[in-house]
């Protein structure tokens, strides 16, 4: 649900993103430039990930979303 | 259009001692018509008990699930309203909707999945949910 809300800003933005979901064992391993995560679970990843890790409070709450997945992409233009 | 969640998966008004009680109340439907076996809805509780209350993706609702594994035959969704709080321990609580999400792959789903994200990003859409009267209402709130 997550992903589809990220594909969604970001398409209306016109960026071209590629999403994918993933689980707490294996998106560290993933080859990937972010990670979006639930709260609970970004405190388990945080130590391991390689890459920012973003947390988010609500996965269906538009402005939150929008705004730090925005701030992400901003961060790395 | 493929419905999002069969009227049998539907269950309303229903009181849950916690919230595991609260999702076993949810996934029973599954069991019942052979999407799941019991041992699935195990692997959901314990998923919540080593990883903490995720599944609550925002405040009032909860979608648990568990990996694909041997113990789900068919993919499909269920979903139950409480008549009373639920508490999973977390900033979202309390919760009265409760959506139990049974895959046999990573894909599987994902479109219907989407249907109901679009739902949920209404602000209006749990309250909505919440004061359907009948499985028929909230069968076709979530299938419009």
């Amino acid at each position: 649900m997550l992903r589809t809300n990220i594909e969604k800003i970001a398409r209306a933005h016109n960026i071209e993103v590629e999403a994918f979901c993933g689980d707490v064992a294996s998106c560290c391993a993933n080859d990937c430039d972010v990670i979006f995560i639930s709260k609970e679970l970004g405190e388990r990843i945080k130590d391991r990930a390689k890459v920012p890790v973003i947390e988010l409070d609500n996965f269906m709450n538009k402005a939150e979303v929008e705004e730090k997945t925005l701030a992400y992409l901003d961060s790395v233009r | 259009m493929e419905e999002s969640i069969s009227k049998h998966n539907i269950r309303l008004h229903c009181t849950a001692k916690n919230w595991e009680d609260a999702i076993r109340i949810s996934a029973a439907p599954l069991v019942e018509c052979g999407s799941i076996n019991p041992s699935y809805i195990d692997r959901m509780i314990a998923s919540v008990h080593e990883l903490g209350p995720y599944i609550v993706i925002m405040p009032g609702f909860a979608i648990a699930h568990a990996a694909p594994g041997d113990d789900v035959t068919v993919s499909d969704l269920s979903v139950a309203t409480f008549s009373e709080d639920v508490t999973f321990g977390c900033d979202n609580d309390p919760v009265r909707i409760v959506m139990c999400l049974a895959c046999t792959d990573r894909e599987a789903h994902i479109a219907r999945l989407q249907r109901i994200a679009e739902k949920l990003l209404d602000e209006t859409f749990l309250d909505r949910m919440g004061s359907c009267v009948s499985a028929d209402e909230l069968y076709n709130l979530l299938n419009e």
